[in-house]
């Protein structure tokens, strides 16, 4: 039947209607490519017998994609009068009950993701009705928060496979207007009106090249559509055309009626199957419907539309390497001008628009210029699709308002990573793009803005990367896509690119230098400004942008052969050991000790770090977070593993055995002086390193005894004094001298201690609490958490009431609460974040509630109310809300006007710590503005000579594997510094060890550490965590895969 | 009778003929503009982007031999961002394949060697690339030796523009590209070739040459390539 | 005035550059008024010597032997200069490495071998995977191309380094 008026428009609009909106229930059921890989064919089915078998009269259709990706399958539930709903996660076997109750006139809660009762669909509304008040609407659920669905008005909705249901919501009614108007004119003036632009990356205002191809001379004259989609990352057009391609159709006949076009192509990825068929389908129901081929709706125009696929090459998104493509030559781009729109395709005028901006035009025409100007920016209306890819919760097609900031994708649609992990950058515009960090999130997404950081807003590619995205390798990447998808036409992109890829193979594996910086710095810019096309001029923004955000990335691999996301496999020998900052090598000891080598073992654990005890029982052990078992069933326990080999050692032949070994192979009496200032993690693992280096090594420290913060902040019943004290004395006896109750700054200065020692490593502590503005901080009863803890430590008369208020969510904070719940009081943590939100490891958070604390979540203090006698009364705290997402990627606690009081007589700050900056003893030494000192990255020396620094006081409070790795490190850089050679690595011994990993390693999950009672720990200040059995030990062992085995090794092997 | 333009380069006002690139109204004018891909009565490919120049007003520097001239243009042909990219490219094209000219049978008849020396190239700081390419000896009168070839495409327009015979053409893409004769054959089995020489004529260094031509004799006429591509109907 | 501390040697070279510099003629009386030639092929140190002012260097680096020397070289000097397309380019020498260093070898002491074919493993230094061009290896201070450079080049560039100036790259210098 064609379509020649109004009236016939409206006949199929019914017959359109009367299927989208049947007076039966509708199912329909999401069947985008995203959906059908994920089951969606076979829930159709399923759907369809189930109708079948029960007879009932239910109508199936099939529709394409809604957006959101990760919750696939998506099914559409229609009951006449009723929302429509909107189950996610579907699958064929709920068929029957969904059904049933749909039969029953209900559609169960539990499996709606949300509802629509009524939809705007920019060509006409539709209204499905209220109900189900417990399910959310549409735009109320996090991922639909903030978007405006203007290109993805219909997808997921409408049947795309069937015109008549494209004609029921209202469309080609803007088709029909511009033809009966008869005046291209007014097209071109709404479009201007609109400030559209060209949504394929460049911008380009889109009513300035229709009115320049209409100008042009007339006879034969082209429309394409650009729909070679091809960035990885991407896949925006192929879901748009997949989903609605009628639109496509209109947005397209009436540019080519506009700009009096004869004939039009759309170039399609062969790739994109689907598309390609429910393109072709779209375009022969158009034909046979009069709104294709001759005669247009009876108009008179004329205009013919065909499909080509392209074989694939990325370049030939490029306008001019498009139209070679389509001649049947090879897709290499030329210079413009001319430009198409004077001689395109066989030399004719021709207009290439992406998908999108087609996408745009019926609603222009049917809403008006002016209504699109109300959306998105000033200088970009409209609104703009994205694919939310990669490192989120959350992945899916997104479509929001243009100047929509950055975090508002990756954190409120995006919902994060999901995994705990943080965010660490956002790619936008795929290989022609950049890598953003997420202190620039705030920058809203438009044209310009993003332009400026050096990355591009482009077809609409969104990767979000987190921690263990390695920016090298990022960059790499997408350097060696686009060096093969260059043409080689011109010369900078051809070679620049090859050379640049070069340079970042050698960064990746640990052989460039910082000369290779420099080079692909001068590369960048040069292909940039020189190469022929948008491909080449695009190429180098992921290096430079990556260069520029994430500069001290590049620097590790180069000057430390180190990468910190375990990507780079030159550089690591397995993920744990690349996460520890210890950089122990734990599938050798953990080899060693199923070898029952308990004596290597130990040996390999203390070689790699000094305090095994200590770290053994308080690690954060960033180890769990990489383990590859994890991908079975959980991590390998390898802190409590180590804690064993050091528990078992100590005290026993072992450790003089391996002290002997070490004491034999510490290297010969440099005759220098090194003073080590802070005998806390960092001090003694500086001091250990340089001791067995052959250097004369004292320590100086303020206290009674050596520990630091493992001594004197940590509780006895996480970490008990004995074993600080062992490991103490294990250092004293390779010949390290302690002096301790010597304060540097009072006692002596770091330039007078340059003077008597060769070297001086500052290592001191963050003991000074962090200045709060808390009214009612001054009374008697109120305590700053590490004081707390070290007046506890000292054995000191601590005075603390019944009811303990701790307000902090760090370590600090729980430390501080289970030591008071021990002395007998009742204790509750405020914090203004929520639980999983807390800086302190988990496991401690979980024992503080078995003992019986009290957490008050989304809470921050307010005043304190005093007694009237100095002591303290009560506490405010005023509730907060959380808000916007900060640069940590948790989001902003806001304070809010309701305020509580909570009765309490004791109150222990735990917000935080900073640097005491009395050491500096008046001397020269250069800080930065919060107190902490300024080293080398590289080399820990500070501005004075001679003088290192390392640890909290360089890094401001970490923990203390952190600590330890500065003091290591430092001790490398020392000694280089002192004698001039690269000696480090001949303290460490070769051990021979099996190679092979397990064919089949140990079943079971993970083995954590007994722990006493809860009951038990309220009263003492025993250790909690009791440590593991051999069996435990040697189960946990057997779980480990292995990773660092490489290669063929077979047998034994030495390392 | 095209109309006249006037426009600046390098502060200097200078006459043009509409239509006219960049790089030939430099010419004309006796000024130089590095090229390796350009050949007057060819068509412009912008392939070698040596003959970037800066126009006033425009963001990024544009390739003069495909540029057309406007009144009023205002260039500049020499700074010292475009010397820097110029040595650039020309480090590239050294480092992309093996220019060994002293065993080159071009050697001293070499538009790259000569253009190295002018643009004061005196090594490449690109590491080589030291790829294996082939030599092409099946041809009765002539060799491509692909070692020499900088995918200029002379050769490809001479024998497509002039001579119509469509022999050449560049297969594969990005760094692996090669001049190719016919359907990827040994340029001896091209049917297509009409052993014109066009191509040899125009080859800017020692990729094409002519077999048993000693270093002193092997002088292209690069020259004559741009006369009959005049006489064939003007410059494009 | 103190004379300049000038050296001269050759790695991976055909000793062309060598020749065009013996090419000075009586230019060499104006270089030994202005430079001592403490080390090079045609002086009997065989050791390279410590507090070299300026070392001109020919030929490609090939061998391990040759990447040894040219890294004491440097320590040694304090301006080193290649000299000619070999040290420049890596030119005839890096023609091999296209073909890896064991078809190499084996074309030349096996195939091409009269009698007694094998290849050495000593006394003849081993050869590195691919043939390089010295600043590949080591930083180079000027670049004089040419195979060889002129007697005149090769002459104005010693005196300006002599004189303590650092030549400029000029239209003489030609690759080939």
């Amino acid at each position: 039947m064609k379509i020649q008026d109004l009236e016939t428009l409206n006949a199929v609009r019914q017959k359109g209607l009367a299927k989208f909106k049947p007076a039966r229930p509708r199912i329909a059921v999401g069947l985008g490519t995203c959906g059908i890989g994920n089951g969606a064919e076979d829930v159709y089915q399923a759907f369809a017998s189930a109708i079948e078998a029960r007879g009932v009269d239910i109508q199936m259709a099939r529709v394409g994609c809604f957006g959101f990706c990760a919750e696939e399958t998506l099914v559409n539930i229609a009951i006449p009068g009723k929302p429509m709903v909107i189950l996610n996660r579907v699958k064929a076997r709920d068929a029957d009950a969904i059904v049933d109750d749909i039969h029953s006139g209900a559609v169960a809660t539990g499996r709606a993701l949300c509802k629509i009762e009524s939809w705007d669909h920019l060509t006409g509304v539709i209204d499905y009705g209220e109900g189900f008040p417990d399910i959310p609407k549409w735009n109320e659920i996090d991922f639909y928060k903030g978007q405006k669905k203007i290109v993805l008005r219909n997808c997921g909705l409408i049947d795309p496979e069937d015109i008549e249901e494209y004609i029921a919501i209202g469309g080609y009614r803007a088709l029909l207007r511009t033809l009966r108007n008869g005046e291209p004119e007014r097209v071109i003036e709404e479009l201007k009106t609109a400030k559209l632009r060209g949504r394929g990356g460049a911008g380009f205002l889109v009513a300035t090249k229709w009115d320049f191809m209409r100008k042009a001379a007339a006879g034969t004259k082209y429309v394409i559509c650009n729909a070679d989609e091809g960035d990885p990352g991407a896949y925006m057009n192929r879901n748009e055309i997949e989903s609605d391609p009628h639109s496509l159709l209109e947005g397209m006949i009436i540019g080519a009626y506009t700009m009096g076009a004869t004939d039009g192509i759309v170039y399609v990825r062969a790739e994109y199957p689907l598309a390609v068929h429910r393109l072709e389908k779209a375009i022969a129901q158009a034909h046979a419907y009069g709104l294709l081929g001759d005669n247009i709706l009876g108009s008179g125009f004329s205009f013919h539309l065909s499909l080509v696929e392209g074989a694939g090459a990325f370049v030939c998104g490029e306008e001019t390497a498009m139209i070679a493509s389509l001649e049947g030559r090879a897709g290499r781009p030329r210079p413009r001008p001319p430009y198409p729109a004077e001689k395109g395709l066989w030399g004719k005028p021709t207009n290439i628009n992406n998908v999108e901006t087609w996408f745009n035009v019926p609603v222009i025409v049917n809403n008006g210029g002016a209504w699109f100007t109300q959306i998105g920016t000033d200088r970009s209306p409209g609104t703009k699709v994205f694919s939310l890819v990669g490192k989120v919760k959350n992945t899916g097609l997104v479509e929001a308002p243009l100047g929509t900031p950055l975090k508002t994708f990756v954190y409120d649609m995006g919902g994060g990573t999901g995994t705990g992990k943080n965010v660490k950058a956002l790619q936008t515009g795929g290989p022609s793009g950049g890598c953003l960090p997420v202190d620039m999130f705030d920058t809203p997404v438009d044209y310009e803005a993003l332009a400026q950081l050096g990355a591009i807003m482009g077809s609409g590619g969104m990767v979000v990367m987190d921690e263990d995205n390695c920016m090298v390798d990022v960059a790499r990447f997408f350097i060696e896509f686009t060096h093969s998808e260059s043409c080689g036409k011109c010369v900078p992109c051809r070679v620049g690119l090859d050379q640049s890829l070069r340079i970042l193979n050698k960064v990746s594996k640990g052989q460039a230098t910082s000369a290779d910086l420099d080079m692909l710095e001068d590369l960048g810019p040069m292909i940039r400004d020189v190469s022929l096309c948008g491909l080449g001029q695009t190429a180098p923004n992921p290096v430079l942008t990556t260069l520029r955000y994430f500069r001290d990335e590049f620097e590790d691999h180069i000057h430390e052969k180190k990468c910190a996301a375990g990507v780079c496999e030159d550089l690591f020998l397995s993920p744990c050991e690349n996460s520890c900052p210890l950089h122990m090598n734990i599938p050798r000891f953990i080899q060693l000790y199923k070898e029952n080598r308990l004596e290597d073992a130990f040996e390999s654990v203390i070689l790699d770090n000094p305090l095994p005890g200590s770290t053994g029982r308080v690690c954060q052990h960033p180890c769990d977070d990489r383990c590859r078992r994890a991908g079975i069933d959980d991590a390998v326990n390898m802190r409590e593993i180590h804690r064993f080999i050091a528990d078992s050692a100590y005290g026993t032949e072992i450790e003089t055995n391996v002290m002997k070994r070490l004491l034999a192979r510490r290297l010969p009496d440099s005759g220098k002086k090194v003073a080590v200032v802070g005998a806390g993690p960092t001090g003694l693992a500086a001091a250990f390193y340089l001791a067995l280096l052959g250097h004369k090594v004292t320590v100086f420290d303020e206290n009674s005894e050596p520990g630091g913060m493992l001594r004197f902040a940590l509780p006895e019943y996480r970490l008990p004094k004995a074993v600080v004290a062992r490991e103490v004395t294990f250092i004293k006896r390779l010949g390290v001298s302690f002096v301790c109750n010597t304060r540097i700054g009072v006692d002596k200065t770091p330039q007078s201690l340059s003077k008597e020692f060769d070297s001086v490593f500052l290592a001191l502590g963050t003991w000074e609490a962090s200045p709060i503005d808390l009214p009612g901080v001054q009374c008697q009863g109120v305590h700053h958490a590490l004081h707390f803890l070290d007046a506890i430590a000292h054995d000191k008369d601590v005075r603390i009431g019944q009811k303990v208020i701790v307000i902090g969510g760090g370590n600090a904070a729980i430390d501080s609460a289970r030591t008071a719940a021990r002395m007998g009081a009742d204790v509750t943590v405020v914090y203004r974040r929520q639980r999983q939100d807390m800086p302190a490891i988990p496991e401690e958070v979980d024992e503080a509630y078995e003992e019986g604390v009290k957490f008050a979540y989304l809470c921050a203090p307010h005043r304190i109310i005093s007694d009237g006698q100095g002591g303290v009364k009560a506490i405010e705290v005023q509730k907060t809300t959380l808000g916007e997402f900060g640069v940590t990627g948790r989001r902003r606690p806001v304070p809010t006007d309701e305020v509580m009081r909570m009765s309490c007589d004791t109150i222990i700050l735990a917000i935080g710590e900073r640097v005491d900056t009395v050491f500096t003893g008046g001397s020269q030494l250069e800080l930065k503005r919060d107190g902490t000192i300024k080293v080398d990255r590289h080399s820990s020396e500070t501005n004075l000579l001679n003088v290192f620094a390392g640890g909290d006081v360089v890094t401001g409070a970490s923990n203390v594997s952190n600590a330890m790795s500065h003091g290591k490190r430092a001790a490398e850089m020392i000694d280089i510094k002192l004698t001039g050679e690269h000696r480090f690595a001949r303290l460490f011994q070769a051990f021979g060890y099996g190679q092979v990993p397990p064919v089949e390693p140990a079943a079971g999950d993970r083995n954590t550490s007994p722990l006493l009672t809860p009951l038990q720990r309220k009263s003492t200040f025993d250790e909690v965590m009791l440590g593991f059995s051999p069996e435990q030990v040697r189960h946990e062992a057997e779980r480990c895969l292995r990773c660092d085995a490489k290669g063929e090794c077979v047998g034994i092997a030495a390392e | 009778m095209p109309k006249q333009v006037k426009l600046k380069i390098d502060g200097e006002y200078v006459n043009a003929t509409e239509g006219q690139s960049v790089l030939d109204a430099a010419k004309a004018n006796g000024k130089f503009i590095p090229s390796l891909c350009h050949v007057q009565g060819l068509s412009g490919v912008g392939a070698c982007r040596l003959c970037m120049v800066e126009i006033a007003g425009g963001a990024r520097p544009l390739p003069a031999c495909t540029t057309p001239v406007q009144e009023g243009m205002v260039i500049n042909t020499v700074s010292e961002r475009l010397s820097k990219y110029r040595r650039m490219i020309i480090e590239l094209l050294l480092s992309e394949r093996n220019h060994v000219c002293a065993v080159c049978v071009s050697n001293g008849h070499c538009e790259l060697q000569d253009m190295a020396t002018r643009l004061g190239v005196t090594h490449s700081s690109f590491p080589y690339r030291y790829p294996r390419l082939p030599v092409d000896a099946s041809h009765p009168r002539f060799v491509l030796d692909h070692n020499r070839c900088i995918l200029c495409s002379r050769c490809v327009r001479v024998c497509a523009e002039i001579e119509g015979a469509n022999t050449w053409n560049i297969v594969s893409r990005g760094v692996n590209s090669m001049v190719a004769a016919d359907l990827n054959e040994p340029w001896g089995d091209a049917e297509s070739c009409t052993r014109c020489g066009k191509c040899v004529e125009a080859c800017p260094t020692g990729a094409l040459v002519v077999k048993g031509k000693a270093v002193e004799e092997m002088v292209k006429r690069t020259q004559t390539v741009s006369r009959l591509a005049t006489a064939r109907g003007g410059s494009r | 005035m103190k004379k300049v501390r000038l050296a001269t040697t050759w790695l991976d070279g055909c000793s062309g550059c060598h020749m065009s510099l013996l090419d000075i003629d009586e230019g060499i009386l104006k270089v030994a008024e202005l430079a001592e030639i403490v080390y090079g092929p045609l002086v009997d140190i065989k050791e390279f010597p410590e507090n070299v002012d300026v070392t001109l260097v020919e030929g490609a680096v090939s061998s391990v032997e040759d990447l040894e020397k040219v890294r004491t070289i440097r320590e040694r000097s304090r301006i080193v200069v290649s000299l000619g397309d070999c040290a420049v380019t890596s030119n005839v020498p890096s023609m091999r490495n296209q073909c890896g260093v064991t078809a190499i070898l084996e074309r030349a002491y096996l195939e091409n071998a009269a009698t007694d074919a094998q290849i050495p493993n000593q006394v003849v230094p081993q050869l590195l995977p691919i043939s390089r061009p010295v600043h590949d290896v080591i930083k180079v201070d000027v670049f004089i191309p040419g195979c060889p450079p002129s007697a005149s080049t090769i002459l104005n560039c010693v005196a300006e380094l002599c004189a303590g100036r650092m030549p400029e790259p000029s239209l003489r210098y030609k690759f080939g």
